[in-house]
Formats: C-alpha cells, structure tokens, sequence
C-alpha cells in the first residue's frame, strides 16, 4: 500500500515538474511560432539580431574551446597545488547572477580599467560593440564548457597515452592523435552546450550591449515597448533557433552511446 | 639490458621505494608479487610513464632516468591492451612500427592473421593482448615491458603465443620484464626474477634461487613453499651430513629445531646459529610406505591427514608429531601406492632441500 502511494506521488511529481518545463514553451512555440518565422521574411532588425546571435555565440565558443581545450586538459590530467581552488574559480561565473558578470566584466574591461584601456588602444570597446557581446557569452558559458571537456578528458584513460608515448609519439602527438580522437564526441558536446548557454545569454549582455541587440536583447525590447503581442514572435523564434543546438547535442550523446563509446 | 639502481618512484599516493636489480641485455625478467605490490608502477617507472623520484634507471646502457618515454625505446604492453579504439587492429599495429609488415608478420606469427582488418572494440580480451603485444614488437624496441599480457588468453593460445614470444625474443634479442602471476611462467620465461611487496623489493635473483632460497618466510609462503617452520639453528659435526653429498659438505651443518615444538631436521646452508625459519619445497618430500635406508638425512613417520588434487600434482598432508609436512607427488604415484587419509607413511628429505632463512 505504501509502496503504491510512493509510486502515485512520485508519478505525479514528476508529470507536474515536466508540465511546468514544456508547458510555457509549448505555448510560447504554439503562439508565437508560426508568425514569428512569417515577420522573419520582414523584420530586418529580428533578422538582424538572430544573424548577431549566432555569430557572437559562434565567436565566443571558438575562443573557450581555443583556450578552454588546454585548460580542460590541465585540470583533468595533472595533479597540482591550487588545482581544486582553480577549478571553483572557473565554476564561479556558472553561480553568480549574470547582471553581475556583466558589472564584473565592466570593471575589469571597461574604458576606465588599465585593461580596457589596452582594448581601446587596439580599437576593441567593450560597450555598445559585439566585442562587448563576445565577451559576456565567452565569461557566461566558457564555464559550462570547461568543465564538460575537463569530464570528456577524465574519461580517457590516460594509459592510452601513456602506450602512445612508448610507441614514440611525443607529448603533443599524443594529445592530437590519440586523447582528442577519444575525447572529442564529448568535447563537441561541450562546446555545444556552451553556444547553446551563449545564445539564451541576457543578463550580462544587457549591461554591457543593449545596441547592437542580440536576439534576447530585441524579445525583451519589444516586450518593454510594445507589449506581450509584439514579443511573442521574436521570443518564439529564438525558441525555435534554441532547439538546434539541443537537437545537435541529443543526436550526439545518441550517437556515442550507440557507438558504445 | 635493464638495471635498475635504488629507483623510486611515485603514482598518485602509491610509492615505490628503493628498487635495485639488473636484467641482462637480451634477458628476461619477471616481476612477481601480490596485488598492490607495485608491479605495474615499476614497469611504468622503467618506461617513463610515472615520474622517477630517486634512483636511477639505465637501458642498453644508456641512463635513461631523465629521458622521455618516446625517446627510451621501450615497448609497453598493458594486461588490458589499451588498443586505440578509434582505429582498427592493422592502423594500431602500424601506430609505431617501423614497418607495418613487421607488424603483419608478428600477427600471423602469433596465429591472429584474421585480425587484420577488424574493428578493436569486437576483440576479445585475448585478441587484444594479442594485437598489443605485436604493436609494441612492431617497433622493435631494444626493452619490452609486459604487464601480464597472457591472462586473457586460453591456455593453449597462451602456450603458443608464450613460445612464439620466445621465438621472437631470441630472434631479436631485446630485454624483457614481465609482471605475472604465474610462478609456472616465471620458471618457463625468467632469467631474472624480481620479487616485489608494498613498493618495496623483496628478493631478486634467478627463478630457481628466488623459489629454492627465498630471502624470508614471507617471500617463501608467497612463492607458494608450504613447509615453513619457525625455530632454532645450532651449530653441529658435518659429519651428521650424508658423505657422499659434496655440495653439502662445503657448506656448514645444523639441526633446526621447531619452536615451539615439533619435529627437528638436519640443515646444511650459509646461516647463523640462533632462531631461524626452514623451508623445505613439497616437492621435495619423498613419501614411502616403509621406513627405508637413503641419502636422505631427514626421515619421518607420520599419518595421511589430507589428500588433495592440485594440477597435475596431489598435495598429501602428513601429520609429524603434530605437525604438517606437505609432500607433492603425481597423481599416479598417490596411486600406485595406494595412499589415502589415515594411513601411516614415511617421508623424508635431504639436509640440502632445507633452505634456511
């Protein structure tokens, strides 16, 4: 009897948690969707912003994987003094509000910080400027990548390199011809994730870049000035444009698992 | 060759302390030892795996301590083979040859020519060994270093794989050290074994010295030498000692008495009046069923308290006063003479089988 009422309450839980998740999207996608993809074909701005999305996105994961690969790399392989306190202070920008980070980031590369002066000089503005934009998503999701590769690295037995080593392959070598085939799938789902955490970025964005605006930037525009009707399209798009990187990222852990990697 | 010189080393919280040996060039050097010994450490120390702390390591004479592993030409064989699963049998075999038909003609040498072409995650436990143990001879290493890279393999695929290796070895005359734990292979293979306990080294030496005169109890009871006997040693006349044993007479005589009893024995060894421990091997013990006149100095009357099947060998259990004496005999011996639990019996040794320690 017990267990039975375990198990209804239980079963209800759970269908009340995945109601509340798919409910307000499905509408929103049900709404919005279908004018939304139709005001593509002539609103140049939502165009414009969804083209700016993707783009900063693509350009600020390219640069956490271009650092965040030897990075992951080092926190999964070597065993050093500090390793668990730098591991927490990459994780940081995972916990704290994002319109923080975008004020954090301010500080530190702002037009009045020895940094941002620097930037200046090389003609990069952090403010109002899509090196502003990178610059959130990079701080907001090279976390998430980071620390999915580091999972990706730790997964591979390090004796595979050690034998590569032995077979005459040099550090590198190694790295390149044995770990990173071994790591990839979860490497690319990593970096998946973090253009997917890239795109839906808002709250550090805002504070840095509210022009040019990205597509988050231009749902909450049209929201504040016009209205829940004049919102609902572009939000229902940006939905639409975040279900690719989902789909991608499904597909892949699908496909390893069926690889029986 | 491969010498070893008070090496330590460290992997993660495991240490390994104060290794000394030395494996001739073109030897063949087993490491034997109990799990968490510290035998896969040492093999990962001496290829540079795992980072050398103290001590010295030098191959075919070069001092390597210091040296990269790719730069040390050494091959490397996991028990688990560690294939690249990205890549099929022949790209791993090829990885590091220096000929990939060095690597084809090791495959079909070790009789796996159909697994040339197959995906490495459809191998067998066995098959991987096997692709391992070519892709690192496709190198042609000066050092082969083999963590027990027969024990997925059925024992007769084992059997030719094992002299196939041999074949191979004598060809080409690198040196080996392989971690295993089968004593019977330490004898087949070993010019050298290196006997380890707790990162530390306990014995190393010939197979037939460590096994016959192994350094402690400890390292007897490991090597499987069922009679070992704490006790007494004093000195006594040589004479005691059968005349016509010259090995023995050059060596000093004892009587060891068992503490706190027992049962004495007549001992001949380089050792030192005082406590001491006798090992005598099971197979050692001659078992009849009349008390008969022999070389042997050391004779006993006792009762069968136990038969049991071992292999191709039975371990008859004889109870000596009180105390166990383990004889092993061929099962058609037990046979022959007809032996079973109870019976009274005789069995004897010579003073030259007791090593003392």
């Amino acid at each position: 009897m017990g267990y039975r009422v375990a198990s209804v309450v239980t079963a209800l839980a759970a269908s009340a948690l995945l109601l509340f998740l798919t409910v307000p999207v499905g509408q929103l996608v049900a709404a919005g969707g279908a004018s939304g993809l139709a005001q593509l074909g002539h609103d140049a701005e939502l165009r414009d912003a969804l083209v700016l999305t993707a783009v900063t996105a693509t350009g600020a994961t390219l640069l956490g994987v271009l650092g965040g690969t030897p990075l992951a790399y080092l926190l999964a392989r070597r065993r050093f003094r500090g390793r668990g306190v730098l591991a927490a202070v990459l994780d940081l920008p995972i916990v704290i509000p994002h319109p923080v980070a975008g004020i954090a980031l301010l500080l530190a590369l702002g037009r009045r910080s020895p940094a941002g002066s620097a930037l200046m000089a090389l003609g990069l503005r952090l403010t109002g400027s899509v090196t502003g934009i990178v610059c959130a998503m990079l701080f907001v999701a090279a976390p998430l990548y980071l620390s999915a590769a580091r999972e990706a690295f730790a997964r591979v037995d390090p004796r595979y390199e050690a034998v590569a080593r032995t077979l005459g392959d040099p550090a590198w070598r190694a790295f390149r011809r044995v770990t990173l085939p071994l790591a990839r799938r979860g490497l690319v789902a990593a970096a998946v994730v973090m253009w997917a955490r890239a795109i839906s970025e808002f709250g550090a964005i805002v504070i840095l870049t509210y022009n040019p605006k990205v597509a988050s930037v231009l749902s909450y525009d049209r929201f504040t000035s016009y209205g829940l009707g004049a919102a609902l399209p572009v939000a229902a798009v940006l939905v639409l444009f975040a279900v690719i990187p989902l789909i991608a990222l499904r597909t892949l852990r699908y496909d390893r698992s069926a690889a029986g990697l | 060759m491969i010498a070893a010189t008070g090496l330590a080393a460290r992997a993660g919280s495991f240490r390994l302390v104060d290794i000394s040996f030395e494996v001739p060039q073109g030897g063949y050097g087993i490491v034997i030892g109990p799990a968490g010994a510290g035998k896969t450490t040492l093999l990962e120390a001496i290829g540079g795996i795992v980072p050398i702390t103290g001590g010295r390591v030098v191959l075919g004479g070069r001092d390597v301590t210091a040296v990269a592993p790719d730069a040390r030409n050494v091959g490397l064989v996991y028990q688990h083979g560690y294939l690249f699963p990205h890549l099929p049998v022949e790209a791993n075999v090829a990885y590091g040859a220096t000929d990939v038909a060095i690597g084809r003609d090791l495959i079909r040498r070790f009789g796996a020519s159909d697994l040339w072409h197959r995906d490495v995650r459809s191998l067998s436990g066995g098959e991987r060994q096997i692709v391992a143990l070519a892709r690192a001879l496709a190198r042609r290493p000066s050092v082969l270093l083999l963590d027990e890279p027969f024990s997925a393999l059925d024992p007769r695929r084992r059997a030719s794989v094992r002299r196939e290796l041999r074949a191979v070895h004598r060809e080409t005359g690198f040196t080996v050290l392989q971690v295993t734990h089968d004593f019977a292979e330490a004898g087949l293979l070993g010019d050298v074994a290196i006997l380890l306990d707790g990162g530390r080294l306990l014995q190393a030496g010939s197979p037939e010295d460590v096994f016959r005169h192994p350094a402690s109890p400890y390292v007897a009871e490991f090597l499987g030498a069922e009679n070992v006997y704490a006790g007494e040693l004093r000195a006594v006349d040589a004479g005691q000692v059968d005349p016509g044993d010259t090995q023995a007479a050059e060596h000093r005589a004892f009587e060891f008495r068992m503490v706190p009893g027992g049962f004495s024995m007549i001992a001949v060894g380089d050792a030192v009046p005082g406590p001491a421990h006798a090992v005598i091997r099971a197979e050692e013990v001659v078992v009849s069923l009349a008390g008969m006149e022999s070389s042997a100095r050391n004779a006993y009357r006792g009762r069968i308290v136990e038969i049991a099947a071992s292999g191709a060998l039975v371990r008859v259990t004889i109870d000596v006063g009180g105390t166990p004496l383990v004889a092993a005999l061929t099962t058609r011996s037990v046979r022959d003479l007809g032996l079973a639990a109870g019976m009274t019996v005789y069995a004897s040794f010579k003073a030259m089988a007791v090593h003392l320690c």
